[in-house]
């Protein structure tokens, strides 16, 4: 104890430094925020920003395109017999169809539902599943042996089969019942995940001291808890968009999914597959627009996953 | 002296195990009054902390369950509280700091918002007001360029400066108890001064109370009042401080102070430990606790002695059969400790001459 006040604490020359060490650029650095660190470091991941590219094309092409290409994806024009089955060239840079739409706009029209149907089952699905995954694994006990053997019992259901059956029977074809119908189903993976980390966080000591200044379980479950278990949820959602795409595609090929008049990349190659001997770009653009959307929301997940690793040291 | 703020009684919290009830506190009492600053000091697993989160009713329940007794606080039972008058002590009315500095700030917030929390739930204050207190909360506490700071996220603090954060969020409030949990033992040496400066300096401005839990007796000489020295889940002494250390009554605390090493002893020479460990709290012996490694111990202590005064003294009060002060029973005891010594260092060597022979 004496030794602490024979050394004087607050030297007056010392004051005087303080200004310059706050100009030092390696403070000025240490002070980006959480997000900030995290998306330097995504900047980093190159085929990640390629991917994360390509897909903000995507959408900006899927919803804003139509308004500025001439052609408009659901009027069969007037010279049917002599344009149908055009062959990609300038005017039409993906070619035409059987009754002679442009299949550009169709591709623009079509990604535009695939790409919302994906994204919002992939919402709904998260929403189930961090709603489901985050009590039972706060919780934990009886209640996360309920919530989990339910689960469990959607995870036992052969997907593809009972998308089938409900498909055939319940929905309308229009896109808000394939997006029920695939969140339905797609929540289950994220529930697990969502449980596994909050488990792991409700007995860190930050929860503690949260719980110490009065704070609810609400606000430790999604004030406190969420954040932190953020990185695993954003990844996974990333990849469910992938997933609910093809998803989407197989059950609009099969005629399960959206149905016509609404054009999808799925029932587009549905369409397009009666003509391939004549117009294989009708199967090939649908089919390859698919895979490069997937593929992007994929490496974009990947790279998120580094860079939200908190393990991952800065470089 | 006046009403206790604070008054535990017989606190019993067990925790269940496959093997049997872990007694981690077995019937603890003590009393804090308003403003005092009260130690609670023991080695590690002797139920300082636990003590301290029953206060709270932070145990988890199940495997903890508190089996006896009363804490009673502001003259109500805590332990007889629903969950939602308990959320309002916590972080109003006792605050409490956390070990590492380092694990429990939440990364994923600001620390104006960690502070500003305690400020929304229990004074009800705007997010703009609980921030401005939140910030002049930060100066308070000697954070430098504080509203400038506000915004900074916990990884971008040193420990000893996350720890000043601690003190903020846990003070926000102005809560009547602070309960303080080693918050030095993480830091640097070099900061554990300061940081105990500022606990003691900031409670002695709002006037709080604290509750300081070490097993560092220098910090305690520092700065408490008085002590209450735990073992095995039981009070063994308490007493002011000074006269804790002036006239330590207990063979325990005996035994804790030969244990801080000193600068003026020869560089040869051991370091005195108290010998044995803590006894396995799952089946305690029935007598006194200490008594398998005590070197005062004798027939009686088979037996559990009761929490007495010390004779002339009615605020020193300790659980020994045996007059620590009596020269021939100090002679008998040093006698007994050198004799262990020797027996110890007998095994050891011989342990040394047989794997030698071994090889």
């Amino acid at each position: 104890m004496d030794i602490s006040r024979q050394i004087n604490l607050t030297h007056p020359e010392l004051e005087d430094l303080e200004p310059f060490l706050d100009e030092t650029p390696e403070l000025v650095q240490e002070r980006r925020s959480q997000g900030r660190i995290i998306f330097d470091r995504f900047i980093r991941h190159r085929i990640a920003i390629i991917g994360a590219i390509f897909l903000i094309a995507m959408l900006l092409f899927c919803f804003f395109g139509p308004l500025f290409w001439k052609y408009n994806p659901d009027i069969i024009p007037d010279n049917v017999v002599t344009a149908r089955f055009n062959a990609p060239d300038l005017a039409h840079p993906f070619g035409t169809d059987e009754v002679a739409r442009d299949e550009l706009a169709r591709a623009l029209a079509g990604g535009r539902v695939s790409l919302l149907v994906a994204l919002a089952s992939m919402l709904g699905a998260i929403v189930l599943g961090v709603g489901i995954g985050s009590f039972a694994g706060f919780y934990g006990g009886i209640i996360d042996n309920l919530l989990m053997r339910f689960t469990d019992v959607f995870l036992a259901v052969p997907l593809y089969l009972l998308l089938f059956v409900l498909s055939a029977t319940f929905t309308d074809g229009s896109p808000l019942s394939v997006v029920i119908l695939i969140a339905i189903f797609g929540w289950t993976y994220a529930a697990r995940l969502v449980r596994g980390e909050f488990l792991a966080h409700r007995d860190r000591e930050y929860v503690l001291a949260a719980r110490a200044i009065g704070a609810k379980n609400l606000s430790l479950m999604f004030r406190h808890i969420l954040p932190n278990a953020a990185g695993p949820i954003i990844v996974n959602s990333t990849i469910l968009i992938g997933a609910n795409i093809i998803l989407e595609s197989v059950l609009s090929y099969f005629g399960f999914g959206i149905k016509a008049p609404n054009p999808s990349w799925g029932n587009m190659i549905a369409d397009g597959q009666t003509y391939f001997d004549q117009a294989p770009w009708l199967v090939f653009v649908p089919a390859l627009l698919i895979f490069l959307t997937v593929l992007s929301f994929n490496v974009v997940g990947d790279g998120l996953r580094d860079a939200l690793d908190p393990h991952m040291t800065e470089r | 002296m006046g009403e206790y703020l604070l008054e535990v009684q017989g606190l019993k919290t067990y925790f269940k195990t496959k093997a049997g009830y872990v007694r981690s506190v077995d019937g603890v009492s003590f009393g804090v009054r308003p403003g005092e600053k009260v130690a609670i000091v023991g080695e590690s697993g002797c139920g300082k902390s636990v003590t301290a989160l029953s206060i709270m009713r932070l145990i988890e329940q199940p495997p903890g369950e508190y089996i006896d007794g009363s804490i009673l606080f502001d003259g109500q039972n805590i332990l007889d509280l629903p969950e939602r008058a308990m959320r309002k002590i916590r972080g109003g009315k006792i605050g409490m700091i956390f070990q590492d500095p380092m694990t429990c700030l939440n990364p994923t917030m600001t620390v104006a918002q960690q502070i500003a929390e305690g400020l929304q739930i229990h004074l009800k204050l705007s997010r703009g007001e609980a921030h401005r207190r939140a910030i002049s909360l930060l100066e308070q506490v000697g954070i430098p360029d504080a509203a400038k700071r506000a915004n900074s996220y916990p990884h971008q603090f040193s420990g000893g400066m996350r720890q000043r954060v601690m003190i903020a969020i846990s003070l926000a409030c102005n809560p009547k108890l602070l309960i303080a949990d080693e918050p030095t033992t993480a830091l640097d040496v070099t900061v554990q001064a300061q940081i105990l400066e500022l606990i003691s300096g900031v409670c002695h401005d709002f006037g709080t109370a604290v509750i300081l839990i070490t097993h560092d007796l220098g910090v305690v000489a520092g700065m408490t009042d008085r002590v209450v020295v735990m073992y095995a889940g039981k009070v063994v002494e308490t007493a002011p401080t000074d006269e804790l250390f002036a006239n330590p009554r207990h063979p325990y605390t005996l035994g804790l102070m030969a244990s801080i090493p000193r600068l003026d002893e020869a560089r040869t020479s051991d370091l005195k430990t108290i010998e044995g460990a803590p006894p396995n709290l799952i089946q305690p012996p029935t007598g006194c606790p200490f008594m398998p490694r005590c070197v005062f111990a004798r027939n009686i202590c088979r037996t559990m002695p009761p929490l007495e005064a010390v004779a002339g003294q009615s605020t020193h009060v300790k659980a020994c059969w045996v007059d620590v002060t009596d020269p021939q029973t100090r002679e008998q005891a040093e006698r007994r400790r050198l004799a262990r010594m020797e027996l110890k260092q007998g095994i050891i060597k011989e342990a040394a001459l047989q794997t030698a022979e071994e090889k």
